[in-house]
């Protein structure tokens, strides 16, 4: 008798878990992220000191028993490949975390799900606009905006007093003729401290601070229509010999570095927030008297360049509603005064949430000295072009860019360049 | 009849012992060929079903062959090809002859071996260190000798030797490896009948070593071929700071074209064209060895 009751029990327990397993739905999550903005940043005795992704996630699924999250951590080199074999193989995620850029392909081939009306009207009154502008695709809204960056002048305080200079420079002519003067040279003529260093290794860090100088001289990268690349018009041309002219005059060199910054030989570069870390780690307890930071300086306004990462359904995810409602959960309401996104923004992976809520809730992490001033030029930003084939015409922007700073082609002859091979491709797609 | 049954009997049996091999050699090579084939001409971005995607003719190819960048990947890839193979080669040759019969060759084997089993992304970025303009260990040996420094990995001119001499470094060691097992086959015979006709080391070497070691040196001249033909990794880690067209190889153009640019099938076109040249340079080597008799093979 006793036998039976407990074989009965243990049905019972197997159809009830089988139940409660196979009856939940199962969400997969992508993201690029990094362990520790995964995971949560731990001390070290183990407790948790700053939430990562999965305790949200956690708390999701405990709100709602009936929805799994797995939560798919792909470093940012592979992600648009995960993406891609994703697709040929059929093993979709549901939720992606996505770049701008990569957005109008994604769109384009029906990939990304077009979200429910009440998260675009949220989107285009609760973001500010670089933000939105990232996540419009041919007019529409494609998604949930989680993280905005910008580019501003990083510049060693102490190098600056050295030479004599209280401030950093305000417009770009101003840095040009302070780039020298910081720059100090080796016997054999090798530059041991550089007044000026460009970002160079990777297409957006060559294109972006091209593009503020291009702005910032009230030129166009592309038209409206995206018909035409405007790399030949004449405020195109200056923005590049602007860049040239510290190459000409000794204030920098295509050999330079950004990444000895820390290292307390570059006087001045261009760069986005989410290198305050790196700086912290390197100066240490000298950071706060070093670093400082300021508005790249212009040609003729204040200007700098954006780029948007942003939150999106796949288009063939079986749980497309119920995905969104996640999204809604993590990045929309904000009745507690913030977002959960923007609180993993601003707490743990050091990024401008683009929430105008978050914005002010944060006050504490985003107005130090590093973040504030990339929080104040959001309203200068220009987000960069959502353009088919963005990538391969950012590259080659970037190729003939190089090929000007090593004194291979002019500034004319790049950009004309440039312009030729990016107008075929407008051509096949516009 | 009884004979011609006996022989269908033995063919189909041969066919049979061949089958799996056959079989995973479509499977792995076969279909690859033929899909990358299809897919070169197709305008497909991976997104879509192939099926869907747009039919271009032979457009890639003709694409490719009157563009810029993959001409100068090509000749990059071309001059890499054939001096890497070759001074490596030369270099461990030599190397071989001596360690062959010096003191302590194992120890010396082990030395020369090391870099072969070192990741090149490890290579690439301790070659990197030390071609730093600035505090590089180059540029300092330079100084030393009161010459100019040089832009290692910046300068255009320079950027894909730099990448050469460290991929001939890296690349000695297994070839030399080969040499060593190849002359170790060669007897001893030879030499001593050599040395009552008077040859010296030299002549030795030339007359009794190169022609027995062709088998060893026709395997090694196509794998290192094959292998720079495809070369990607060094050239990546190392020249990304320089202008393009100076350092980008084949492989780097395909790579970058089909998960940057998402055009798998401009990437299959360059990569079908990679293929007819490695398949090219294959025979070219194979011709040029046999022209002159291969001792041991033949």
């Amino acid at each position: 008798m006793m036998r039976k009751l407990i074989v009965f029990l243990l049905v019972v327990a197997l159809v009830l878990l089988a139940f409660s397993v196979f009856g939940r739905t199962k969400l997969i999550m992508a993201v690029h992220w990094s362990d520790y903005q995964v995971e949560g940043v731990k001390d070290k005795n183990g407790n948790l000191i700053k939430k990562g992704l999965r305790q949200y996630v956690e708390e999701y699924m405990a709100l709602h028993p009936d929805v799994e999250i797995e939560i798919q951590s792909v470093p940012f080199d592979e992600y648009l490949k995960r993406i891609l074999i994703s697709h040929t193989s059929g093993e979709i995620a549901d939720i992606y975390v996505l770049y701008s850029l990569w957005g109008v392909q994604l769109v384009d081939s029906g990939i990304l799900n077009a979200p429910p009306k009440d998260v675009v009207d949220k989107v285009k009154s609760d973001f500010v606009k670089p933000a939105v502008d990232g996540v419009t695709i041919d007019g529409k809204i494609w998604g949930v905006p989680i993280e905005v960056d910008n580019y501003a002048l990083v510049y060693n305080k102490k190098l600056l007093k050295d030479a004599g200079f209280d401030n950093p420079p305000k417009t770009w002519d101003e840095l040009v003729e302070m780039a020298p003067k910081l720059t100090k040279r080796n016997k054999d003529g090798t530059i041991s401290q550089y007044g000026f260093a460009f970002l160079s290794g990777w297409d957006s860090a060559v294109v972006h601070p091209y593009l503020a100088l291009l702005y910032s001289n009230n030129g166009k990268f592309l038209k409206d229509d995206f018909s035409e690349c405007l790399l030949n018009s004449k405020e195109a041309i200056e923005a590049l010999e602007a860049e040239l002219k510290l190459f000409k005059n000794g204030g920098t060199d295509p050999a330079a570095s950004v990444w000895n910054f820390p290292a307390g030989k570059i006087a001045m570069m261009i760069m986005a927030p989410w290198y305050e870390t790196s700086l912290k780690l390197g100066f240490k307890d000298r950071y706060e008297e070093t670093v400082g930071v300021s508005p790249i300086p212009y040609l003729k306004k204040p200007t700098t360049v954006g780029y948007t990462w942003f939150i999106a359904v796949d288009n063939a995810s079986k749980n497309k509603k119920i995905a969104w409602d996640f999204i809604k959960w993590m990045a929309l309401n904000d009745s507690n005064g913030f977002t959960r996104m923007g609180e993993l923004m601003a707490k743990n992976i050091g990024a401008i949430p683009p929430k105008k809520s978050d914005i002010a809730y944060f006050t504490g992490e985003l107005n130090d000295l590093y973040t504030s001033v990339f929080v104040d030029e959001l309203k200068h930003t220009y987000q960069e072009p959502n353009v088919a084939q963005g990538q391969e015409i950012k590259t080659i922007l970037m190729r003939e860019i190089v090929e000007a700073w090593n004194g291979r082609k002019t500034a004319e002859k790049a950009l004309k360049d440039a312009k030729k091979q990016i107008d075929e491709i407008l051509a096949e797609f516009y | 009849m009884k004979y011609g049954s006996s022989y269908r009997k033995t063919t189909l049996a041969g066919y049979v012992f061949l089958a799996p091999a056959i079989f995973f050699y479509s499977l792995f090579f076969g279909f690859p060929v033929i899909f990358s084939l299809i897919v070169s001409t197709k305008r497909w971005n991976m997104l879509i079903p192939l099926s869907k995607a747009r039919a271009v003719g032979f457009f890639h190819y003709k694409y490719l062959l009157n563009n810029e960048l993959f001409m100068h990947s090509l000749l990059n890839t071309l001059m890499y090809s054939l001096i890497t193979v070759s001074i490596s080669l030369t270099i461990a040759l030599i190397l071989a002859v001596l360690i062959n019969n010096a003191k302590f060759s194992i120890l010396w084997r082990f030395i020369y071996f090391t870099p072969v089993v070192t990741p090149q992304v490890a290579i690439g970025t301790i070659w990197g260190y030390l071609y730093r303009p600035n505090n590089g260990l180059l540029n300092s040996i330079l100084k030393l000798f009161g010459l100019k420094p040089v832009y290692w990995l910046t300068d255009p001119n320079v950027v894909l030797f730099s990448v050469m001499i460290t991929a001939i470094w890296a690349g000695i060691g297994g070839s030399m490896l080969i040499l060593t097992a190849g002359l170790k086959n060669i007897p001893q015979d030879y030499y001593d009948a050599a040395k009552i006709d008077g040859a010296g080391p030299f002549k030795q070497f030339w007359y009794i070593t190169v022609p027995l070691l062709k088998p060893t040196l026709l395997f090694l001249t196509a794998t290192g071929m094959i292998g720079a033909w495809q070369v990607f990794d060094l050239p990546f880690i190392m020249g990304r700071n320089a202008p393009i067209k100076s350092i980008m190889t084949v492989s780097w153009y395909v790579y970058e074209t089909a998960f940057q640019s998402l055009r798998m099938g401009r990437a299959s076109a360059g990569a079908f064209l990679l293929f007819c040249v490695i398949f090219s340079v294959t025979l070219i080597i194979l011709w040029i060895f046999r022209r002159g008799g291969i001792e041991g093979y033949e």
